[in-house]
C-alpha cells in the first residue's frame, strides 16, 4: 500500500485540478498593478486543456511503451492514433458497416482500439524484420500511406483533406457502460452534460469538468493496465529486448512473439486515446491524426518526460501544453497579457523600430514551435533520461519506492 | 472542339515520351534532395531529419538572392547566371551551417546509441522550420504556402513549353534534368577523385578501421555533413523554380519524406543506389501521375505509390537495392 502513496497522491491532485484552477484563477488581489488571478490563468493550464493533456498523454503513453521499453523507434505511430479517431467518428456517423451510429461509445472505442490491434500485428509482421533505422523508416512509410489515403479518401467527407466531424444530432456519444449511463455523463465539450450542485456539496461541475473526469477515468485504467504489463515477466523481456535482444534470444525467449505483442497492445492504446480525442473534440482532421508531427509530439513528450519511464510521456505532455498555452496567441496566453498589462512607455521602448511590443509579437505569440524546439534539443544533450527518469537516478529508484522508503523511516 | 478531341487521341501514342520527360525532371530533383542525405548517412550513419528543413531554407535563401539581383537584370542569360550565383551562394552559407551544426551539436553525442541523432536532428527540425516562419512573417515573404515571387523570377525560355515529339514540356524540366545529371557527375567525382570521398568510401565500409588507419574521421564528419547540408540547400534553390514545389516552409516536409523514400530504396551508405532509386522513384512518381490525370480518381496516388515502393523493397530487400551491410559507426 505505501509504495502506491504517490500514485494515490497524483490521482488526487488531478482530481481536485478543475476546483483548484477554479479557485486560484478567482484570486481578487492585485500586487503591483497586476491581477493575480490573470497571472494564474496565464501560467495554468485550463480544463480543456487538461482533458487534451489526458487523451494525447495516453498516446504517448503508448509511444513509449513500445518506443521506450523495446528501443524500437516507432516513428509511424500517429497512425494507430489516427485509426482510433477516425473509427469513432465514422461509426457516430453510420459510415462504419453493421455498427448502428447509436452504438455506446465504449463498443467504438474498443473496436476501434482492436483494429488498431489487428493493424499494428500486420505492420509488425513485416516491420521486425528489421531493426534501428529502418525499422523507423518502414514503419514512417506505413504511416505515410495511411496517411495519404486518409487525406483523399472521399468516402470520409466531401472535402477529405479537412477531415470530418460527427453529423448525427444527438447530444453526444452514449458511454455505454452500466450505471454509468443512468448518471448522464457524456464526453464531448460542447454538448456534454454539466452537473449543479454535486451530491448535495454545493459545487457546480461545467461541461469541460465532466469530460475531464470521463476521460480521465479510461486513461487511468489503461495507464494502470500498461504499467501492470511492464511489470510482468513480459515487460521484464521488453527491456532485455531493448538492452540486449541477442541475449535475450539466446536465453530463449522469442522475441519476434513479443516485439510483436509489445507493439500490438501499443498500437490498441494509442487508438484509444485517438477514439477519446474524437469523441472529445467530435471531429478529426488527417493533420492532427495521421501526421508524422503527430508521432512527433509524442516523442517530444516522451524525452521531455523520460524514455522508457510511461508515466514520464503524460508529464512530458502537460509541460508540452503549459508551455504552448503561456504561449499561445488566445486571450489567456502571455503575449495578450503582456500587452494588456505592460505600460505604453514600455512597450515603445526599444531600438529604433524594434519595440518590446514587437519583440512580444514576433517572439512570444504562438511561438511554443520554436521553445519546444530548442528545449527538446537540450534535453538530448543534456538531460537524455528526461525529467521522471533523471528523478528516478537519483532517488535509486521509482519515485513510488523512494517515498515508501521515507515513509517507513519516519513511522519508525 | 476538334482540336480537344485530337489531344486525347493522341494522349496514349505519345504517352510514354511524356511520361519519361516527366519522370526524368523528377528523377533529377528527388536524386539532388537524397544525395546529400545519403553522402552524410554512408559516412557517419546518421540519419539527418533536418535535411528537408536544411532544403527549405535554401529555397528561401535562393529565392532572396534571385529576387533581390533580378530586378536590375532581366535578360535571359542574366537571370540564368544570377541563378548559379544564388547556387554558389546557398551552398556556401548552407555547408557553413552544416558544419557548425556538426561540430556543435552532434559531435558530443556520437558516443551515445544512433537513436539520439536521430532525435537532435528531429530536435533541429522544429527549431529551423520555427525560425524560419518567423523571419518569412518578418520580412513579408508572403503568401507562405508558396513563395510566387521567387517563381517569376526564372527566364522566359525555362518557363515557355516547348513540344517534343509531340509532347509539351516546360524549358524547365529540361533545365533540371540537365542541372541533376551535373550534381550527380560531381558527386561522383568528389567520391572517386578526392581525398574526402575516399573516407566517406573507407568510412562506409568499416568506420573503425578507417579511423584505425589513422585517418581523421572527427574531421571529415565536419566536412561530409557540411557539404551534405550545403547540398540540401542546392536542392531548394533547385525547387525553389519548380512551380510544383516552390519556397515555403512545409517544403521541409516534403522533402524529408521524398529524400527518406529515395535514400532508404537505394540502401543507406550507397550513393549508387541513391542515383537508381532517385530515377526509379522519378519514373513510379510520373507514371502515377500520368495514371490519376488520366484513368485513376485519386489525388494521392503519386504519393502512395511512392511510400508503397518503400515498403515493398524494405520487405523485400531490407538493406535496400545496393545497401551495405553495416553502414558507419563512430
Amino acid at each position: 500500500m505505501e509504495t502506491h502513496a504517490v500514485h494515490v497522491a497524483v490521482v488526487a491532485v488531478l482530481a481536485l485540478y478543475p476546483f483548484l484552477y477554479g479557485f486560484l484563477v478567482g484570486v481578487d488581489v492585485s500586487v503591483l498593478g497586476v491581477h493575480v488571478g490573470d497571472l494564474f490563468d496565464v501560467f495554468l493550464p485550463r480544463i480543456t486543456t487538461m482533458v487534451f493533456v489526458l487523451y494525447f498523454g495516453l498516446f504517448a503513453m503508448s509511444f513509449d511503451f513500445v518506443s521506450g521499453y523495446t528501443g524500437y523507434l516507432s516513428f509511424g505511430h500517429a497512425m494507430f492514433y489516427g485509426i482510433g479517431a477516425y473509427f469513432v467518428i465514422l461509426a457516430g456517423s453510420g459510415k462504419v458497416p453493421v455498427l448502428p451510429a447509436e452504438a455506446p461509445f465504449m463498443l467504438m472505442l474498443l473496436l476501434g482500439a482492436l483494429l488498431a490491434f489487428v493493424v499494428a500485428v500486420l505492420v509488425g509482421a513485416v516491420s521486425f524484420r528489421l531493426t534501428g533505422v529502418y525499422f523507423a523508416m518502414v514503419t514512417l512509410g506505413f504511416a505515410e500511406v495511411a496517411h495519404v489515403f486518409v487525406r483523399n479518401w472521399s468516402y470520409v467527407g466531401s472535402n477529405p483533406r479537412d477531415g470530418t466531424s460527427v453529423e448525427f444530432d444527438r447530444a453526444g456519444y452514449e458511454v455505454g457502460v452500466p450505471f454509468v449511463d443512468g448518471l448522464g455523463v457524456k464526453i464531448g465539450r460542447l454538448t456534454g452534460d454539466s452537473f449543479e450542485n454535486v451530491l448535495g456539496t454545493g459545487v457546480d461541475l461545467g461541461t469541460a469538468d465532466v469530460s475531464f473526469y470521463a476521460v480521465g477515468v479510461v486513461v487511468l485504467l489503461c495507464y494502470l493496465a500498461m504499467q501492470r504489463i511492464v511489470h510482468s515477466p513480459f515487460g521484464r523481456v521488453m527491456v532485455a529486448i531493448r538492452e540486449n535482444e541477442e541475449r535475450a534470444e539466446a536465453v530463449g525467449y522469442n522475441t519476434f512473439w513479443y516485439k510483436m505483442g509489445a507493439f500490438g497492445i501499443s498500437g490498441f492504446f494509442a487508438a484509444v486515446g485517438g477514439g477519446l480525442f474524437a469523441g472529445y473534440r467530435r471531429s478529426v482532421a488527417p493533420e492532427n491524426t495521421f501526421d508524422l508531427f503527430v508521432t512527433a509530439d509524442a516523442l517530444l513528450a516522451t524525452i521531455i518526460g523520460g524514455f522508457g519511464t510511461l508515466a514520464g510521456a503524460l508529464y512530458g505532455f502537460l509541460f508540452h501544453e503549459v508551455l504552448q498555452g503561456i504561449l499561445s496567441t488566445e486571450s489567456h496566453g502571455l503575449a495578450r497579457f503582456l500587452r494588456g498589462t505592460l505600460s505604453d512607455g514600455v512597450l515603445s521602448a526599444g531600438v529604433g523600430e524594434f519595440t518590446v511590443l514587437e519583440f512580444i509579437n514576433v517572439f512570444v505569440d504562438g511561438r511554443a514551435g520554436l521553445y519546444l524546439g530548442v528545449v527538446f534539443v537540450l534535453f538530448v544533450l543534456f538531460v537524455p533520461r528526461g525529467l521522471l527518469g533523471t528523478l528516478r537516478d537519483r532517488l535509486d529508484g521509482t519515485v513510488a519506492e523512494a517515498v515508501a522508503r521515507r515513509l517507513r523511516r519516519y513511522r519508525r | 472542339m476538334t482540336g480537344l478531341v485530337l489531344v486525347d487521341a493522341a494522349v496514349p501514342l505519345f504517352a510514354p515520351v511524356g511520361i519519361t520527360l516527366d519522370a526524368l525532371s523528377k528523377a533529377a530533383l528527388y536524386v539532388v534532395i537524397a544525395s546529400g542525405l545519403s553522402l552524410i548517412f554512408g559516412l557517419m550513419g546518421v540519419l539527418n531529419f533536418a535535411h528537408g528543413s536544411l532544403t527549405m531554407v535554401g529555397a528561401y535563401l535562393g529565392g532572396a538572392v534571385m529576387v533581390a539581383f533580378v530586378s536590375g537584370a532581366s535578360g535571359d542569360a542574366a537571370r540564368l547566371l544570377v541563378f548559379f550565383v544564388a547556387v554558389a551562394v546557398v551552398f556556401a552559407a548552407l555547408t557553413a551551417l552544416g558544419a557548425a551544426i556538426e561540430r556543435t551539436l552532434i559531435r558530443p553525442i556520437y558516443d551515445r546509441e544512433p537513436l539520439f541523432q536521430i532525435l537532435l536532428t528531429f530536435g533541429l527540425v522544429l527549431v529551423i522550420d520555427e525560425l524560419a516562419r518567423i523571419v518569412v512573417e518578418l520580412r513579408g515573404l508572403r503568401p507562405q504556402t508558396e513563395w510566387q515571387a521567387a517563381i517569376g523570377t526564372a527566364p522566359d525560355f525555362l518557363s515557355n513549353r516547348y513540344g517534343i515529339l509531340g509532347t509539351p514540356t516546360r524549358g524547365l524540366y529540361l533545365f533540371e534534368a540537365l542541372v541533376g545529371l551535373l550534381v550527380v557527375a560531381a558527386i561522383f567525382l568528389f567520391l572517386t577523385r578526392t581525398r574526402y570521398g575516399l573516407y566517406i568510401r573507407a568510412g562506409s565500409e568499416d568506420a573503425e578501421m578507417t579511423q584505425a588507419l589513422g585517418i581523421d574521421v572527427r574531421r571529415a564528419f565536419t566536412v561530409v555533413f557540411g557539404v551534405g547540408s550545403g547540398l540540401a540547400g542546392l536542392a531548394g534553390v533547385l525547387l525553389m523554380w519548380d512551380p510544383r514545389f516552390g519556397a515555403s516552409v512545409p517544403l521541409g516536409v516534403e522533402a524529408l519524406l521524398i529524400g527518406f523514400i529515395v535514400v532508404i530504396i537505394g540502401g543507406l551508405g550507397s550513393f549508387k543506389g541513391t542515383v537508381v532509386a532517385g530515377v526509379l522513384v522519378g519514373f513510379v512518381d510520373a507514371l502515377m501521375t500520368w495514371l490519376f490525370i488520366n484513368y485513376v480518381d485519386f489525388p494521392g496516388l503519386p504519393e502512395l505509390v511512392m511510400f508503397l515502393v518503400l515498403v515493398v523493397v524494405l520487405v523485400v530487400r531490407p538493406k535496400g537495392l545496393f545497401g551495405v551491410a553495416e553502414v558507419g559507426g563512430h
